[in-house]
């Protein structure tokens, strides 16, 4: 348990030293073999991930890898966390409205006589919510891969998403501001994955992603 | 990095490997590598992949001092070993 933690620990240090520093990652890798052989592989694992995390920001891959990670934790993870708070009914971004349920609710904010209608549209409206934020995770976990390719195409899905939202929303005289919010973040997350994907393409301009990734 | 300088200069001419240079300094392996990194970056330390000593065990990365970084050693090892001056002592 103790060498695979180790070994993992080991491995994260040579992806967070990057390109400039592969050799170095090497070094730290056989000097592992060698503490692993006195007893000593954890210490020496963790040592030089703290090394190599303290390196990233003197590299400009590191700098990259780092402000990918702000994007995605900062922003793209708290969105998806959004969705499915605002569809399973927490508070929304409209103030004095709690989630989808109260939004369909009628009497409360919704007319009475579509009560049926709305009872009949919430499981829909509730998959489009929650795919909504499935959508955002897969955002992430693409940019965090590094693979534009796919994080275009996730973004795509959501913003068809959106706009399935704000028509369905909108047949059931539902208060859109709550999807003009996403369009306005989504709009931000965009602007965000084109400046990411635009600094990788000048750090590797072979424009092989996968490589890439390897030596990240 | 007074401590890592002092353990290269005693054998400069003989190159020294990462584990070897933990265990003689004291230094873990979080603070020895950025030393080491940094100072090759200015040309104080120079690193090369040996062949091992024991066959079937894959290469090391070795580490040496340049003749600027044994340079600089003398002096640092200089001053630390110097009597204060007595505007020092004053």
């Amino acid at each position: 348990m103790t060498e695979a933690m180790a070994k993992a620990l080991i491995a994260l240090a040579g992806r967070c030293l990057g390109e400039s520093r592969r050799d170095w990652a090497l070094a730290m890798q056989s000097e592992f073999d060698i503490a692993r052989a006195e007893g000593r592989p954890l210490a020496f694992a963790a040592g030089c991930l703290i090394a190599a995390v303290r390196e990233m920001p003197m590299h400009e891959e590191g700098r990259f890898v780092l402000a990918n990670y702000i994007l995605v934790i900062g922003l793209v993870v708290p969105m998806a966390a959004l969705q499915f708070a605002w569809g399973l009914g927490f508070p929304s971004s409209v103030p004095g409205q709690t989630g989808l349920y109260s939004m369909l609710a009628p009497g409360i904010f919704g007319d009475p006589y579509l009560a049926g209608a709305y009872a009949a549209a919430a499981p829909l409206l509730l998959a489009l919510w929650l795919l909504l934020g499935l959508g955002h995770l897969r955002l992430a976990w693409a940019v965090l891969d590094h693979d534009w390719a796919r994080a275009g195409r996730a973004a795509a899905f959501i913003m068809a998403l959106i706009v399935t939202l704000a028509i369905f929303m909108a047949v059931l005289f539902l208060d859109c501001r709550d999807v003009m919010f996403h369009v306005a973040a989504l709009a931000v997350e965009l602007i965000a994955l084109s400046c990411s994907a635009r600094w990788h393409r000048e750090l590797f301009p072979s424009g092989d992603v996968a490589s890439c990734w390897q030596t990240i | 990095m007074l401590v890592l300088l002092k353990a290269l200069a005693a054998q400069a001419h003989q190159w020294r490997h990462g584990y070897d240079l933990m265990k003689e300094t004291g230094l873990l392996s979080g603070t020895l590598y950025p030393l080491l990194m940094r100072m090759t970056d200015q040309g104080l330390v120079e690193a090369e992949w040996r062949e091992p000593v024991q066959p079937g065990r894959p290469p090391r990365h070795a580490y040496r001092l340049t003749t600027q970084g044994l340079e600089l050693a003398r002096s640092a090892t200089d001053r630390a070993d110097a009597p204060p001056s007595k505007a020092a002592l004053a």
